[in-house]
């Protein structure tokens, strides 16, 4: 999977290419609008994560010019401006999604690898990692063939990390993605924070092996390598 | 001090100076004709009289006529008697009158101008056998009329330019307030907000525009001086996590590299990290509200709905504190607002209800309409050790804190109820607190039904 990145400012270019490697994406990064155009207009990416606010040439001009040029590569915006408009219009010209910066990582790459999974349906009727199942019809869910009893939010929460196994998940990407609360000034960490550590009463507490752990300063990971 | 091309100043001398000539050359041209007229008048009386005593003494003693006639010295008269001159005497015929008489008839007198240049008042009389005709010379009454004109028209000038020196000086000193006025706006500055313009007399319209001006100031310097704080504020809420990133970098870096230790430094910083973020978007919010810049997508909410799901929303934090969360909805309650501003309000107001209440303790949200009002509101009352009357005022303010202490340990950054408040004006609502009844607060939302918000 080739991705082109393109963005002025050094050090989160670099960042983000290394830690877009470690994830095994190709990446190509351009530091000017001039030369992400003409490297995504002249070579084939899977995926093209433009940067708003680029010297030279702005990042709505590149999209605009790259749409107007039928180029269909999947692009991905990178604002620092929040406001509502600047979202809209980017839309609107044909980009795929947005984040505002500063954003998490992990939500970042959640929210690629959603782009380049799009056209693909894939019907999920049942999670399963580990001892832990999850019948999506039945909203049943048992951990070593034992029932557990959640509530319709801890079920929520607990599908989404069961789909994000093994990688770490953002507070705001559960307030969005679950709570479904957009505005990021929401009092709602500690709501998140109480509900993930009821879930994980459930669902570790009784078991040897922990399944749930907190990143400090990140978010949440269900398995994996933190395990 | 420059209005246009001239100074106010110059303005009001020059047509102050201007009327004053006008008015002075209309008083000297009516004094000018009322004194002609009446000198005359006078002249003509006298005309008469001599011309009566002519025809008297030729009646009479026609032989005195040559006697008399020199003591008269100015007049010159002429007395015939069917058609041949009688007598005339010697001036008559060298000032060549008689051919005044050739113009036309003199019944009533007349100014006649003698071919050397003289001017006379010239009567006839004619009686049953005679005819007698007398001029007289104009010359003094003239020359009296003369020497008025000299000095009124040398005393205008004179008069006018007093007008105008004084008038410079007057204007200049009812202006004075004004100089005084602009001389100390100029030292006013951001800094200098607390000074205030002179006002000499209140009553008058210089006091009353000095006065206005320092309402003006006094209001500035009120703004300024919220700016200023909420700017110490917040660069303090933001240096407070940069510190304590920094300072748990640097730490680390010295200690030994222990990849466990790492993680928890990074965590740790990433944390701070997302305090700023946050303040950084509360800010944001709040200033773009200031400027304006936000849309509202206003609807028909229904109240109750919104406010269960807010507090289903923040339902797992009361009951880690074992508090009893309820929500109360008397009568159905509708307000045009937009849904996600007053949620986002709501969410703050809550919040802030369950963590200040103590464990165990009720927090209830009554939404009732006000429907005469054309009102719905939404009341949040809780059993927290409540807000002391002192800082009631104040607490919808950014960063203010009734517990100066505890800033960063509650975990907000002290913008909650500030957002809240403007989430609610926003909306054309307002919001109120009260002391509740017996222990707790009461914040009280007031929101304009479907009907009277559009």
């Amino acid at each position: 999977m080739r991705i082109l990145l393109v963005e002025d400012e050094k050090k989160v270019a670099k960042a983000l290419r290394e830690g877009l490697e470690a994830e095994h994406y190709e990446v190509s990064v351009a530091s000017t609008g001039e030369e992400g155009f003409f490297l995504a207009s002249r070579e084939s990416f899977d995926l093209v994560l433009l940067d708003l606010m680029l010297p030279r040439r702005d990042g709505i001009d590149v999209l605009t010019t790259l749409r107007k040029r039928g180029v269909q590569t999947p692009i991905f915006l990178l604002t620092a401006r929040d406001a509502v408009e600047d979202r809209v219009h980017g839309l609107d010209q044909g980009a795929d999604d947005y984040l505002v910066k500063p954003f998490a990582f992990p939500e970042l790459l959640a929210r690629i690898r959603a782009l380049l999974r799009r056209g693909r349906m894939d019907q999920i009727l049942r999670l399963q990692h580990d001892d832990l199942e999850m019948d999506l019809v039945t909203r049943r869910v048992t951990r070593s063939a034992q029932p557990l009893e959640l509530t319709a939010k801890e079920f929520d929460i607990l599908e989404y990390l069961l789909r994000h196994w093994g990688r770490v998940i953002s507070r705001e990407m559960l307030a969005r993605d679950v709570w479904h609360v957009t505005a990021r000034v929401t009092p709602l960490d500690n709501v998140i924070d109480v509900t993930i550590a009821r879930l994980r009463r459930k669902i570790d507490d009784p078991f040897e092996k922990k399944l749930l752990h907190t990143v400090r300063g990140v978010g949440f990971v269900l398995g994996g390598k933190h395990a | 001090m420059r209005a246009g091309p001239l100074s106010v100043r110059a303005r009001l001398t020059f047509w102050h100076a201007a009327v004053l000539t006008l008015i002075v050359c209309a008083f000297a041209a009516g004094i000018l004709l009322f004194v002609k007229a009446r000198l005359y008048d006078e002249l003509d009386a006298r005309l008469q009289r001599e011309l009566v005593t002519v025809e008297r003494i030729s009646r009479e003693e026609p032989a005195e006529l040559v006697d008399l006639a020199p003591h008269w010295g100015v007049l010159l008269f002429q007395v015939s008697e069917g058609g041949s001159v009688r007598y005339q005497t010697e001036g008559w015929e060298r000032e060549g009158v008689a051919r005044a008489l050739r113009d036309g008839s003199r019944g009533s007198p007349a100014t006649w101008t003698a071919p050397d240049g003289r001017r006379y008042r010239v009567q006839e009389m004619s009686g049953p056998s005679h005819h007698i005709a007398a001029a007289i010379d104009e010359s003094p009454v003239r020359h009296t009329l003369w020497t008025l004109a000299v000095i009124v028209a040398a005393g205008i000038p004179f008069a006018v330019g007093l007008a105008i020196v004084g008038g410079y000086f007057l204007a200049g000193r009812l202006l004075l307030p004004v100089g005084a006025m602009a001389d100390k706006a100029r030292e006013i500055t951001a800094e200098s907000l607390g000074e205030r313009l002179p006002v000499e007399n209140p009553r008058d319209e210089f006091g009353r525009l000095a006065s206005v001006f320092n309402d003006t100031l006094s209001r500035l310097h009120d703004s300024f001086e919220r700016l200023r704080r909420f700017t110490a504020d917040a660069s303090h809420e933001l240096r407070t996590p940069l510190t304590a990133m920094r300072s748990v970098g640097e730490v680390a870096l010295q200690g030994a590299p222990d990849p466990a230790a790492y993680r928890d430094v990074i965590g740790s910083m990433l944390e701070e990290v997302d305090r700023l973020t946050r303040l950084i978007d509360s800010l944001l919010i709040l200033t773009r509200a200031d400027s304006g810049g936000i849309q509202l997508a206003r609807e028909v909410v229904d109240l109750g709905a919104l406010a269960s799901n807010v507090a289903d929303h923040l339902r797992v934090l009361a009951e880690e504190k074992h508090q009893n969360l309820s929500v109360q909805t008397a009568t159905p309650a509708e307000a045009l607002c937009d849904p996600a501003m007053l949620r986002l309000a709501l969410m703050n107001l809550l919040h802030n209800a369950i963590k200040y209440t103590p464990g165990k303790g009720t927090i209830r949200v009554e939404v009732t309409a006000n429907l005469p009002k054309e009102e719905a509101a939404i009341e949040v009352h809780d059993t927290g050790p409540g807000i002391p009357a002192v800082h009631r005022a104040r607490i919808f303010e950014r960063f203010y804190r009734v517990d100066q202490g505890r800033s960063s340990d509650s975990g907000g950054v002290g913008l909650g109820l500030a957002i809240a408040r403007w989430a609610i004006e926003a909306n054309g609502g307002r919001i109120e607190l009260e002391a509740d009844k017996g222990e707790g607060s009461l914040f009280r939302v007031v929101l304009p039904g479907p009907a009277r918000g559009a």
